[in-house]
């Protein structure tokens, strides 16, 4: 097949830029689509023949992520995110005027070809909802009116400006914030070397180098009792501590850069604003455990942000700071980011190592666990954005000033989302441990127009919803699993008392559905009925016996799947039909008086 | 496999001892205890994916998937808790939910592996009332047929694809609930047709063409016997309905073969009923063949062959038998060859040098032969010429189960790029013809070969002699002197050293072994080898001649010369394999051909007798290592009969016209019986056959003064069947025959 010139270059270099080949398949797909639009039979076939594999090789691997298509889609792919915190703020009304606008539905694209439209899932920009992209660009706090300025202008040829950086990221500084590893942020050009290292960028990796030794690095992170930042916070420099010293193998440090979980949007931020701060993590973490390798891998959305961080990453090896014989210290470490294509189980560590080696992204059998055997069956660390981002702070400061920063066993500060009902949405940093209620009222300014908090999110849709009763808790993980819910990645979505709950529970539901990988049954089947089931209750057609039913399913399927996605989705379901059966009964009795529900009785 | 250290767990409150790394799943299966699941399947990669097999461990925080749990000293499992009756449940209702309840038409109802899991674990009601996802059933290829809605996403076919056949045509395609199958050319399938696909899932969602609403699974009966094709001798099950045949397959993982059937094995029952059979004897009367009684056509063959032995003597008739005939039929034909008409004019279609490998072997045959099971579990494995792939898919099977399993080390000699060379450590490139030069190399490092060449044999010799057992697997490729060179070069490696000689057909060993070879009667001893022969005439009552006999070339040869008057064959297409184009029967005087379809041999006959095929008859076969199997009688048809019903017919006939004695074996079984104890490789324990299993020979041969020799060029060749052809018999098999791979 004859490729451009750009493209076929491209090519040529992902294919040698993997220890396997095979692991530039995605990639490969990824920029094939943006040129081409879709993905065809002939170029299916190319790129398994530059990469040795066979067709259906390529065709299952293509099949599983959202972005790719296998249909030619319209030159501005317009997709809407309707989302917990994107539907709070309006998002299926921009759905709405998006499909009467363009005349087309979900998934079509208009007989000119030059829309297309697509309802989807969390595009990270919840503190800006709501969001929608058209191909990459992000355009945030959309109104009807500004969504049909932003078409107008497609329509005319134009590029309309996209958001310059993730909305509520820049703000004025709270007396309650501890801006740590988001001190750079709103500094002109802070994505820059320069201003990174005037600011005291890599000077912590010197220190690394030259000053400590692998097990001091190690060392030194479990002392500042650093948990992991992606969810499910496990310590840190335990985790570095597992790779096992004597292997023959190589070893690998990845950064999970899928950030996908409803309601968070932080890494965005961290990665386009400071990305020498990751980089420089990343290598005293390879230096930690002896890699020589590191991956970034980046969901397919952010590709803004991932030519960020490429250039910075260029940056860096310029400046010595990757490559071989870093900062003369003859310590060698290279960094490659890469391209996800629209998976949120790609998230979850082990399925996000299938998808680097260019599979579906399945999760793997646990044990062996990523430190033993990881990428590639090596020994692997993968840490978030945000964990390996305070990584250079630790080194710096020392392990014990970032542990003082946070509450016992919960060191350091934390990047929150809020999004929703209040009225800062933005993404804060906070010390560990502050109280919630103090954080939604004095940071995000406490709800809106008057009304009553009736719900939040923690940390994201996986985690079970606290009530107005439950907020007055210290927020660290600890605490938070005392309440019973997780402090998860650090989406909190708020919502008031005109909030209806089955919608909640159905959007939510609807994420999960989508999202669940297919590989075991209770997650897969388990998903998809409770979607149908509260889909229809939602609609007005649900039966008594239903809201019993839904609860029992979701306890059904919690502990049972292979992977936390399953119990990522039982877990809402089950603290909402507890703690507001009532919305449910009144739905029953015709009774749903909440704005959100009767808006959209028979719109989907 | 070294010895495992054993441990003790206790399951339901029984002790279990299990050797250390044995999963929690097959320990259960050890006391009987079935823990169900859909996705774990033995010899397959894990999955824990259908959450079917969840256990309650003592001290583990939740339910655990048995089927990835590696059983540890003093674990405590509980496999039938309410905890665990209730996971299933809810397994099999979630299962339920997008699984269509259209068993009453499935092709799997009866027995399939959901509905049996439901009537055991599962829920007494239903709770879904959502709208189940709908997809259109599709048709992959004339055998395979893909229904979504039924597919519960085990992942075994795509697991046995890839793996266990190394084929890859299936993937997995969307995602979530959305998952399907997806065959690997878009909407269809391209492939090697073996069917493992179908017969592995536990659901209706993969059917076969073949078989599809056909029948009800337990209107038929099932009859294991042994596949009529190729030389390896997989057990098959067919299914059988009226006497007919509908289905093939071996669901039992029984036999040598376990669950591995190809394409021929599964699927090539159905010349069984083809139109073209031959269903009555035929006797040539003009320029025609009419049909006659079964009363005429034994007396006209008799009386002509009598006519032919009182004209032309001994050395004018001659005998070509079966490579798929049993042992039985194979043994009384070179019995009526030998002691009837005096004669060791008897042969047939070679594809393998067995007589070859036994002499060089000399008194180290009997532990040298290598059985299927020890070509699995051999640490490395030499395969010389030949394409395991198409033309012994048992053993290429057995060979990437052993690269998966234990890790074995496959090495190869070929002029071809065969498919195994993916799995292979070191691939040696050669010349067609230049294998027995490469042997000289590698035996004693004799004549001139091409510096590249050299270096890849010094590279592949190292590597040989490193293993404590090397497998060493040829083709037809090596024979005669060949063979002995071979031998030469195995005898010096340090480590134990077994060959495998690959031939074409279903009893092309047993033809061997039971003497349808003009120099050696049955257990290869020569015919001028006198204590030999003096067993055999105290057994059969006559006087055996010492001289060795025409070849089967050399008698197609002498008959289209006029040297040969008369001649008898067996289920053999000879003018066809070994005859001058055009020149026919020659000039011979009588042709008589027992066969199931009139081939261009049968055609020109004098008498034909329809024969029954593999399939409608019992007895045993020999499998190409060496391996007695019993055959079945399946199916039954009208008209032919088994050749070892004609040669008893004809040996009475003749009997009463004065010529040899009768054959007074009322069963195969009592033919059987004789080979046992006149041929002492066949002296086998019964136990193993009479369970449908496999014995194998252990060949007792001594030389005594006969030195390996050569065989002419052309006397041992392969007839290059793919996996979609079977030589003659291939033409009949309408299903393979109409499949688009056979003629890529």
């Amino acid at each position: 097949m004859q490729l451009s010139p750009k493209l076929s270059a491209k090519f040529e270099k992902l294919q040698t830029s993997y220890p396997q080949k095979r692991s530039a398949l995605i990639p490969m797909l990824m920029y094939a689509q943006d040129e081409i639009g879709h993905i065809s039979d002939e170029m299916i076939a190319e790129i398994a023949r530059r990469l040795d594999l066979n067709n259906v090789q390529v065709e299952e691997t293509l099949a599983y992520y959202s972005m790719l298509h296998r249909k030619p889609m319209g030159k501005h792919h317009v997709q809407i995110c309707t989302n917990v915190a994107c539907m709070l703020k309006g998002g299926y009304e921009i759905l709405e005027r998006a499909k009467k606008r363009l005349e087309i539905g979900h998934k079509e694209t208009t007989q000119d070809g030059v829309f297309s439209l697509e309802e989807v899932e969390c595009i990270g920009a919840c503190t800006g909802a709501p969001a929608m992209q058209v191909n990459y660009d992000f355009y945030e706090n959309l109104t009807p009116l500004k969504f049909d300025r932003i078409i107008e202008e497609l329509d005319n040829g134009k590029r309309p400006e996209p958001e310059p950086v993730t909305s509520g990221a820049l703000h004025d500084r709270n007396v309650l914030e501890t801006p740590l590893i988001s001190r750079h942020w709103g500094m002109k050009d802070s994505h820059k070397l320069e201003v990174s290292v005037m600011q005291g960028g890599y000077k912590a990796l010197e220190k690394a180098l030259k000053e400590m030794t692998p097990d001091s690095i190690i060392e030194e992170v479990k002392k500042s009792n650093l948990r992991g930042r992606g969810g499910a916070g496990f310590p840190t420099g335990m985790k570095w501590s597992f790779v096992p010293k004597d292997s023959p193998k190589a070893r690998y440090v990845i950064c999970n850069a899928d950030e996908s979980e409803p309601g968070t949007c932080k890494d965005r931020p961290l990665m386009e604003m400071d990305p020498h701060q990751l980089i420089e993590g990343m290598v005293i973490a390879g230096r930690a455990i002896n890699s020589h390798q590191g991956f970034i891998y980046i969901r397919g959305e952010y590709r803004y942000v991932l030519n960020i961080v490429d250039a910075a990453i260029a940056e860096a090896y310029n400046a010595g700071c990757l490559g071989k014989n870093i900062l003369g210290t003859g310590f060698d470490f290279d960094l490659l980011i890469h391209t996800g294509a629209g998976a949120y189980e790609c998230g979850e560590e082990s399925a996000l190592m299938e998808s680097l080696e260019g599979k579906r992204g399945y999760p793997r059998i646990k044990p062996p666990f990523p430190a033993v055997v990881g990428l590639y069956g090596c020994p692997t660390i993968i840490n978030n954005v945000e964990t390996l981002s305070a990584v250079p702070s630790i080194i710096r400061e020392g392990g014990e000033a970032y542990a003082n920063c946070g509450t016992p066993k919960n060191g350091g500060t934390r990047l929150l989302c809020v999004a929703g009902h209040v009225r800062k949405p933005g993404i804060y940093e906070i010390p560990l441990g502050m109280n919630m209620k103090k954080f939604i009222y004095e940071v995000a300014g406490g709800v809106p127009d008057g009304k009553k908090l009736k719900a939040v999110i923690p940390g994201g849709s996986s985690c079970p919803l606290l009530t107005a009763d439950e907020i007055d808790i210290p927020m660290d993980y600890d605490s938070l699993a005392k309440a019973g819910s997780m402090l998860g990645s650090g989406g909190m979505v708020v919502m008031d008392e005109d909030t209806c709950m089955v919608d909640m529970a159905r959007r939510i539901m609807h994420f999960y559905a989508h999202e669940s990988c297919g590989w075991c049954i209770p997650c897969r089947e388990g998903t998809s009925w409770l979607r149908k089931t509260l889909e229809r209750f939602h609609a007005g057609l649900g039966r008594e016996e239903d809201i019993d039913l839904i609860a029992d399913l979701a306890k059904n399927m919690l502990g049972r799947t292979f992977c936390p996605l399953g119990d990522a989705a039982a877990m809402p379901t089950i603290s909402i039909m507890k703690k507001w059966r009532g919305e449910f009964e009144d739905h029953l009795k015709g009774r749903c008086a909440y704005k959100s529900a009767g808006a959209l009785v028979g719109a989907r | 496999m070294p010895d495992l250290k054993l441990i003790k767990l206790k399951i339901n409150d029984r002790e279990v001892q299990v050797p250390q790394g044995t999963l929690v799943i097959e320990a259960t299966r050890r006391i009987g205890t079935e823990v169900p699941s859909f996705c774990y399947y033995p010899g397959l990669s894990l999955q824990a994916a259908c959450r079917m097999c969840l256990v309650e461990v003592e001290k583990a925080p939740k339910l655990q998937t048995a089927c990835t749990l590696v059983a540890i000293d003093g674990m405590v499992v509980h496999t039938d808790t309410e905890q665990v009756r209730q996971a299933r449940k809810y397994m099999l209702e979630f299962l339920l939910t997008n699984h269509p309840l259209d068993c009453p038409v499935c092709d799997k109802g009866g027995e399939c592996e959901l509905q049996d899991m439901v009537f055991r674990y599962g829920a007494d009601s239903s709770r879904f009332v959502e709208e189940k996802i709908h997809r259109p059933e599709e048709k992959w290829s004339d055998l395979v047929y893909y229904d979504a809605p039924r597919c519960i996403l085990c992942f075994r076919c795509v697991r046995v694809c890839d793996e266990g056949m190394d084929v890859k045509a299936l993937g997995v395609g969307m995602r979530g609930a959305n998952s399907v199958i997806i065959p690997n050319r878009g909407d269809h399938l391209e492939c090697e047709e073996c069917g493992m696909c179908i017969d592995i899932c536990p659901v209706g969602a993969l059917t076969s063409g073949a078989y599809r609403y056909k029948t009800r699974p337990w209107e038929m009966q099932y009859v294991p016997t042994v596949c009529a094709h190729c030389s390896n001798g997989c057990k098959t099950t067919l299914s059988v309905r009226n006497h007919e045949i509908l289905r093939a397959n071996n669901r039992d993982l029984s036999g040598i073969n376990k669950d591995f059937l190809c394409v021929k094995g599964r699927f090539g029952f159905d010349f069984t009923n083809h139109p073209e059979r031959t269903r009555q004897p035929l006797v040539r009367k003009g320029d025609k063949l009419l049909p006659v009684s079964w009363e005429e056509a034994a007396q006209v063959a008799a009386t002509k062959l009598k006519a032919a032995y009182d004209a032309g003597g001994k050395d004018a008739i001659g005998f070509i038998g079966s490579n798929r005939t049993s042992n039985e039929e194979n043994y009384l034909l070179q019995r009526f060859a030998r002691a009837t008409f005096d004669t060791n004019n008897i042969d047939h279609h070679r594809t393998a040098d067995y007589a070859g490998l036994v002499t060089a072997l000399g008194g180290q045959a009997a532990d040298s032969l290598l059985t299927m099971e020890q070509l699995y579990e051999s640490k490395a494995v030499l395969v010389i010429g030949n394409d395991p792939t198409n033309q012994n898919p048992l053993v290429a099977w057995q060979i990437r189960s052993g690269i998966r399993h234990f890790g074995t080390k496959l090495f190869l000699i070929n002029s071809n790029e065969i498919k195994l060379k993916r799995q292979a450590k070191q691939f040696v490139r050669i010349a067609a013809g230049q294998e027995h030069a490469v042997l000289k190399w590698l035996a004693r490092e004799e004549g001139q070969l091409a510096p590249e060449l050299v270096e890849q044999l010094v590279q592949l010799k190292a590597a040989l002699e490193a293993e404590s057992d090397v497998a060493i697997v040829f083709g037809a490729e090596i024979s005669g002197a060949a063979m002995t060179t071979l031998v030469a070069f195995g005898s010096k490696l340090p480590g134990k050293t077994r060959y495998l000689a690959l031939a074409d057909y279903s009893n092309s060993r047993g033809a061997g072994d039971m003497g349808l070879l003009p120099d050696r009667l049955p257990g290869y001893a020569h015919v001028d080898d006198a204590k030999a022969r003096e067993a055999f005439e105290q057994l059969w009552g006559c006087v055996l001649s010492s001289k060795p006999g025409l070849t089967a070339p050399q008698m197609v040869e002498a008959a289209q010369a006029g040297k040969l008057k008369a001649l008898y064959v067996v289920g053999a297409n000879p003018l066809a394999h070994f005859g001058k184009p055009g020149e026919g029967r020659g000039k011979l005087d009588l042709l008589i051909v027992q066969e199931m379809f009139l081939t261009e041999t049968a055609k020109v006959a004098d008498v034909v007798l329809p024969a029954t095929s593999a399939y409608e008859k019992d007895g045993t076969v020999t499998n190409t290592s060496g391996e007695i199997q019993l055959l079945r009688k399946a199916a039954e048809v009208m008209g032919p009969r088994s050749d070892f019903d004609l040669l008893r017919i004809l040996s009475h006939q003749l009997e009463k016209q004065g010529l040899g004695k009768a054959f007074h074996y009322k069963t195969p079984g009592a033919v059987f019986e004789e080979i046992r104890k006149a041929v002492p490789a066949y002296n086998v324990p019964l136990a193993g056959l009479l369970t449908g299993g496999a014995e194998a020979t252990r060949v007792q041969f001594a030389r005594n003064g006969h030195m390996p020799y050569d065989v002419p060029v052309g006397l041992i060749r392969s007839a290059n069947d793919t996996l979609f052809t079977s030589g003659t018999l291939g033409r009949w098999c309408t299903m393979m025959e109409s499949l688009p791979e056979a003629h890529t």
